[in-house]
This record gives structure tokens, sequence and C-alpha cells, in this order.
């Protein structure tokens, strides 16, 4: 069962750095030089608020997953492995 | 006022250096898109090179711009640049007026797209954002960390005119020392379908501005120009602005050392610019270089405020000449004093830019 | 800045009102004209402010271009208030028009791009309305005048930036009288770009509210008529109110965030009460900005506490009419002239409760403001922040600036 699941978020993970560097124009890095653990705003990635919002509508279309509130946001958007999860709960069953 | 520097970028490259060797080398072609296959034709436009809006460190700053602002900083900071003037951040002495004729309509599509494809709630938010007309000026802005006054204008009818005329009312006012004044519209697949619906489309992909045609011929053009325009004296590079004149106000009648027409096919019937001009004055018109856009007569400024700092004419890069006119044949040094720039819409209204040395 | 600047006509249009007097009923009576959106098919539940159906006279309604029949609408308004006739008074007169727009001036038809798109091909009428619809070009040729015509596209700031600019027309002697304001549909574009940024309420909108939720969109036209002094005086007309100062200055910080200091909106509000020879004290309210969205009301709440101190009276209308995008400047300017002239303001109407980050509270009840000074504010998408002092005369038909401490 675990490894159906760590395979699962993987499949995650590898996706989700996919859509963020195409759609959020990060244009000096690859997919696989996201490390899982990356802070994603301020330090880290340096992602700001308008990536955050985007990021939103990219878990809207990507995964039909939706983020209720700014709060909710906050938590989950930490980092790759955060964000990966948060989709995984709520796209399972 | 007076022009402290320039910067642009359009089909044949980027920096003031390249329009002057554009003026030199004369016309080349446009380039082409889309498949000739089936009957279809294939896109005639001027079109920047997708290299020149890559690897500059100005960019990096701005990784989420499209092309209608990249194309705008770039202009804008190749302005100051070339100006030398050392502006220290945190600049509240510098106003920014942007003037272009359809804005980033690129995005606006791409926006549609979404909307189409997706449903109201999952359109992309950075996008829209793009496709809002003063993202250019928010951009230039940010990268220049200028605090100052900034206005975006969009209209069909002599925008950069407009533009240079506000300028110097917020000189004059006090508003700010100095204004990036400039003008930024670009091509793209949906923009050059309409242009070929309805404009007529050069085949051959010359804009003759001298022919004076009820239907004249086009080639769109994209790219992006900016003057850094100062009330002193001192900081002049090129020339001074000494009249922005609209819709017929009269200038002062002597005849100037060249008149360049804005004549490009882009706003319909040509046949007033036959007499906009007092009788044999020498005359230029450099959009077959540019290609056509209402907002080409902020690169044709560009090429007035070159003559005059280098003391020099260049030959017009499409030469016919139906109505025997006097054009401008020879490149050449020459002494250059006062230069006219003229437009004239589809509504037979003129606006004249005088340059003075 | 010796030369002053009369207000001499009103006009506007929106969800509150088909024209001032009705907006004031409105006002007067708390009434929030909203609904779920009609004028065209969406999936969004956000609730909007459209004006009202038949508030267009028949005469302005130009098809497919409800921008420019909003703007006519309150352009004739204005008109009658200031007592000009188009053909015997405008006509021999320069007359500049300035006008702020978002909407209009983009090339959005859904339906012309979706054949586009799928067929390669598409019927222009879309395109055709379009170029006939740039709102200050469409102005000057259906008032036939001579002068400047400028469409401002300056996202939110707009109207404010576009009466800001004539103002400056009017001072370097460009025009004898300016057309100045803004305009804007409601329109399914920016609904779906405003939403997709996270700052559309689905409630209505709660100004400067401890538990705001973010903005709701509206639409319509605000236009004022504004003339250099002597020329309104050679026409009999004594002033009552002078648009008496404007500024502007860019936060330089980001695209859709505002600079979180407040330091480019302190700087607008610095320069248009220099302009006027005023102090913050001698102004008695402020039309805000204020869109109900987290950072708009806390940042212009705080700059507004900071410079006018802890008592300032203020309130935002955008709790009648949501957010008019480019039409919000002009209309805004529109009420604060009229507040002047009848001497109170409105409840900032969606506000309960306060927000102790903000630290000051928007007026709760119709209040009475007796001062010659009132200001307008406006913070724009891509950081442009916008401030208008406008005054009543004071005794005498005049109003005196104090001291003018800009250079010539």
């Amino acid at each position: 069962m675990d490894d159906e699941k760590e395979k699962k978020l993987t499949e995650i993970r590898k996706k989700l750095k996919e859509l963020l560097v195409e759609n959020l124009s990060l244009e000096d890095i690859s997919p696989e030089e996201i490390k899982d653990d990356e802070v994603l705003f301020g330090e880290g990635l340096g992602l700001d608020s308008l990536d955050a919002v985007e990021i939103v509508v990219l878990l809207q279309r990507g995964f039909g997953v939706q983020i209720k509130n700014v709060k909710q946001g906050k938590e989950v958007f930490y980092s790759i492995d955060t964000l990966a999860r948060f989709v995984y709960q709520n796209t399972q069953g | 006022m007076y022009i402290a520097g320039i910067g642009l970028v359009f089909a044949r490259g980027r920096g003031i250096d390249s329009l002057g060797e554009a003026l030199c080398d004369g016309w080349k072609p446009p380039s082409e898109q889309g498949c000739a296959c089936s009957g279809k034709k294939l896109n005639l436009a001027y079109r920047v090179e997708q290299e020149v809006l890559t690897g500059s460190a100005v960019l990096r700053k701005i990784r989420r711009a499209d092309r209608f602002s990249k194309m705008a900083v770039l202009a804008a900071c190749d302005a100051c640049g070339d100006s030398g003037i050392s502006f220290t951040g945190r600049e509240s002495s510098l106003g920014i007026i942007v003037a272009t004729t359809f804005g980033p309509h690129a995005t606006t599509f791409r926006f549609l797209d979404d909307v189409l494809d997706y449903n109201d709630a999952d359109v992309s938010p950075t996008i829209f954002s793009h496709s809002v007309h003063n993202a250019a000026a928010s951009y230039i802005a940010s990268v220049l960390d200028c605090r100052g006054p900034t206005l975006t204008i969009t209209q069909f009818a002599f925008p950069f005119q407009h533009g240079l005329l506000l300028a110097r009312a917020w000189l004059d006012e006090g508003r700010c020392d100095h204004v990036l004044v400039g003008t930024v519209d670009e091509c793209g697949t949906a923009m050059e379908y309409i242009c070929g619906s309805k404009l007529r489309i050069a085949e051959d992909g010359k804009i003759r501005p001298f022919d004076f045609s009820s239907s004249p011929s086009a080639v769109p053009g994209e790219g992006s120009v900016f003057f850094l325009l100062t009330r002193k004296e001192s900081h002049k590079k090129y020339c001074r602005i000494s009249e922005v004149s609209l819709g017929g106000e009269s200038i002062a009648q002597d005849r100037p050392n060249i008149c360049i027409f804005g004549a490009d096919g882009m706003a319909g019937d040509e046949s007033t610019y036959r007499h906009a001009a007092p009788p044999y004055t020498t005359l230029a018109g450099y959009a077959p270089l540019f290609g056509s856009m209402m907002t080409g007569d902020g690169f044709h400024c560009a090429a007035a405020a070159l003559m005059l700092e280098k003391q020099m004419r260049y030959a017009n890069p499409v030469q016919d000449n139906p109505h025997d006119m006097n054009l401008c044949t020879m490149t050449e040094e020459a002494h250059m004093e006062d230069i006219h720039c003229i437009r004239i819409d589809c509504l037979h209204e003129k606006a004249v830019v005088r340059l003075k040395r | 800045m010796s030369m002053k600047v009369v207000i001499t006509g009103i006009g506007g249009i929106s969800a509150a009102g088909a024209n001032l007097a009705e907006t004031l009923e409105a006002f007067r009576n708390g009434r929030r004209n909203a609904g779920p959106v009609s004028l065209f098919p969406t999936t969004l539940p956000y609730p909007v402010f459209e004006a009202r159906a038949g508030s267009i006279p028949p005469r302005w309604e130009r098809k497919g271009m409800r921008t420019l029949s909003l703007a006519l609408s309150a352009l004739e308004e204005a008109l009658a208030d200031a007592g000009l006739r188009v053909e015997e008074d405008l006509s021999p007169l320069r007359v500049g028009i300035c006008l702020g727009t978002t909407v209009a001036s983009q090339l959005n038809d859904i339906e012309f791009y979706r054949s586009y798109r799928d067929r390669g091909s598409a019927p222009m009428d879309a395109v055709d309305r379009y170029l006939k619809g740039n709102l200050a070009q469409a102005i000057s040729s259906t008032l036939k005048v001579r002068g400047p015509a400028l469409t401002v596209v300056n996202a939110c700031s707009s109207g404010t930036d576009a009466i800001g600019a004539a103002l400056s027309w009017l001072r370097s002697g460009i025009c004898d009288v300016a057309i100045a304001g803004g305009a804007d549909e409601l329109n399914r574009v920016p609904l779906c770009g405003f939403g997709a940024l996270g700052i559309v309420s689905e409630t209505l909108c709660r100004p400067f509210d401890r538990d705001r939720g973010g903005l709701n969109l509206g639409e319509g036209a605000g236009i004022l008529i504004l003339e250099t002094e002597s020329v309104a005086r050679r026409r009999g007309v004594a002033p009552a109110l002078f648009m008496a100062g404007y500024g502007s200055a860019c936060d330089a910080y980001h695209l859709t965030a505002p600079r979180p200091d407040g330091t480019g909106l302190e700087a607008a509000l610095a320069r248009a009460l220099a302009e006027a020879g005023a102090a913050p004290s001698d102004v008695s309210f402020i039309n805000a900005h204020g869109t109900a969205t987290q950072d708009n009301d806390r940042i212009e709440g705080r700059v507004l506490a900071g410079v006018f101190g802890p008592d300032v009276k203020f309130l935002s209308t955008k709790g009648f009419t949501g957010h008019t995008l480019g039409a919000a400047g002009g209309l805004e300017a529109v009420f604060t002239a009229a507040a002047l002239r009848e001497g109170w303001i409105p409840a900032c109407a969606g506000f309960v409760h306060p927000d102790e980050e903000i630290g000051v509270r928007p007026v709760t009840e119709i209040t009475s403001v007796r001062g010659p000074l009132a200001v307008s504010t406006s913070l724009a998408f891509g950081g442009n922040n916008a401030a208008l002092v406008i005054a009543r005369a004071e005794d005498g038909g005049t109003w005196r600036s104090r001291s003018c401490t800009l250079r010539e």
C-alpha cells in the first residue's frame, strides 16, 4: 500500500514540477532540478503572490483540486512535497 | 523639450544604432509565416526576432512578461542607458508614458483561449494580468525603480503625438524632470488575420509611401521605441522637439530640410499626403524599414533625431515616385536644422511633430 | 499653478442610478443595486453591480458598444449641468476629450475569436465596432469638436489619471474646455480574470471591513466638464467647484500587488495637496478607492490614517457601485464634487466591523461635510496611485490657494 502511495506521490511531484516550470515561466531551471523539499515562496524558488494564484488554477485544471481559502493555501504551498501530499489527499476516493 | 536618449526594438534589431544601420542599408524583405500550401497566403510582417527578446540581464527581472512588455522594457531601458543620465533609484522625477494602438492583443487572445478551453473559474490569472494594457508601463517602472507618474494611452489616432503633448505638459508643470515617452505595438496571428482582411497587404513586401493611393498597401510591423525627454538643454543628445500639433492646427510655414511622411498603408486613403508638405520639400518615408504601425511615427521621430545629431540624411528605402515628388535619394552628409514628421489618419486629420537641432 | 480650473458640469451613471439625482437618492437610502450577472452568460457566482435595465436612454444605445453608450449618457447629463450646448457653445472652442477605460480598449470579443480559432476566419463586425469604439475618439466624433482626444488605459486609476491629464492640458493651454472622466461596461473577460486572481467576493463587498472578502465588479461612467476659469467666466458661469490638484506616483513594485508601505499613495497625495495649496487638515473628507480587497483597504486605510489623522472622514462608494474599473476614477470624482456641492457624504455601504490592522474606520452614517476641500484616491493594478483634490468655491465665488509650494 505504501509503495502504491509513494509511486503516486512521485508521479504527482513530477507533474507539479513540470506545470510550475511551464506555466510560471521559470527560465533558469528544469523540472528535474527542483528539489522535493524546495521552499516555493520567498527564499528557494522565489515565487510570489501572482504565482500563488496561478498555482491555485493549475491545481484546479491539472488535478481537479480546489484551494478553499488563502489560509489553506499558505499551508499547502510550502514546498513541492506539501503540495503533492495535498493533491494526493484530495484525489483519493 | 530635448531628446536625451533613444532606445528601440524592431525587426532589424535593438538599439538606436540598429536603426542607423537599417537607414544606411536600405530596404529588406519582411519575414513570412504560415504555410503556403493549399492556396493560403503567407503572412508578411516585420517581426522582432525572438533572440532579441532573450538573454538580456534586464529581462531576467521580468520572467513572466509577454513579448509586448519585453519590447517596451528593453526600449525604455535602452533610452535611459543611451542618455547617460544617472538615475539613482526611487526615481520620482521620472515619468513614463506608453502609447499603443492595439495593446498586448496576443496576450488578450491567449486569455480568450483559456476562457474558451476551460470554464470561467479556471482561467490563468497571470495571462489576464498581462492583458491589461498598462502592464508594460508597470514593468518599466519596476525595472527602473521609477516612482513618478505613469500613464498608458491606447487609441488609433495619433497615440504617440498625444504622448508627446502630455509629456511636454508634465515637464512644463514640473510634475517630473524627465519623461520616458514611447510606443509599443506587436504582431500576432489573429491581428495579422485582421490586417489581411481589412488592409491591402503589399504582395512584394514593399510599403510605398509616395503612391498617395486611396487604397495603399501595408506590411504590418511591430516594435517599440522610447525617448527620454528632458527640460534641461544640458542633457540634450539628439535634438529638441519644438512643436507638436494635432488636427491641422497651423505650424510655421518655413520649409523644413526634410518632411518625413508616416504613410504606411495602415490608415486608409493617403491621397492627402500629396499636399501635406510645402512644395518642393525633400521628402522621406522610412516605414518600409520597420513596417506599418499606427505608432510608426515614433520610429520616424527617431530617424529624424539621428539625422539632426549626425547631420546626415538617409535615402528613401523605397523610391517609387509616380507623382514626381522631391525624394531624398542618397544617404549623405547634409546640413540639417528642422525636420517635420507628418502623419495623416483615416479622417484626414494631420499631426505634425517638429524636431530642431 | 496660478490658473484655476473650474468644474462646470458633472454626470454619472452606474448601478446606483441612471443619473446623479437617482444616485444621491440611493446613497441616502443605502440602496445597493447588486445581483447575479445578467448581461452575459457565465458560470461564475459573483454578485455584480449592473446599470439598471433601461437606464441608458435609447438615443445613446450603441449596439455592441455598451461602454460608449454609458459614456454618452453621463456626458449628456454633464453638458446639461454645465449649460453647454454642443453646436452653439462647444464648436467655437478647443475641446479636449480625455477618458479612461479598460474593457473598451481591448479587442476581446469572444465570439469573434472563437470563430477565428475554430475556422481560421471570422466576420469582421466585432472588429469594426472596436475600430469605431475607441472611447475618446468616438466622443470627439459624436460632438464634432476639435481638440486633443486621449484614451487613458491605466487599469483602476484610468478615470482619475484621465482627469489629471485634462488638468495638465488646460493649464498648459492645449484646450479651453475638457471633457474628462471614465467609462467601463461589465464584461465577462475581466470578471473571469479578477476572479482567477482570487480577489472577487462571492457576497456583497465590505470596504475597509475586518471581514472583507474581495471586490464586486460594476459598470458605469462618470464625466466632468472642466474649463479654465477665464473661459467659464467669459460665458457667465460663476465658479462653484474647482479641480484644484492632481498627483500620480507609481509603486514600481509588482504587476498585481500594491507596495506594502503605501509610499506611492503618500507621494500622489502629497503632490495633489501641494498643487491645491492645501494641508491635510484642510480636507473635509476622502472618497477612497476602497475596493474591499485585503491588500488595498489595509494599505490605503493606513495611509489615510497616517496622512489625515485618526479622525479622518472617508468612505468608499464602491459599496454602491461595485468596482467600475476604468469608470471608477470618473464616477468617484463626480461623487466627490457632488458631495461638496450637497454638503454630505453617504455611509460607507458594506462596512460593519472596523479592522484593527487598518486602525481607522469609514463613516457609518450620512455625514455632513462643511469644509471646501475633498480628495478622491485611486490605486491601480500595475502600481499606479492617483489622487485628486476638488475644492468648493467659498464666499466671494473664488477659492484661494494658501501657498503654492511647487516650482514652475
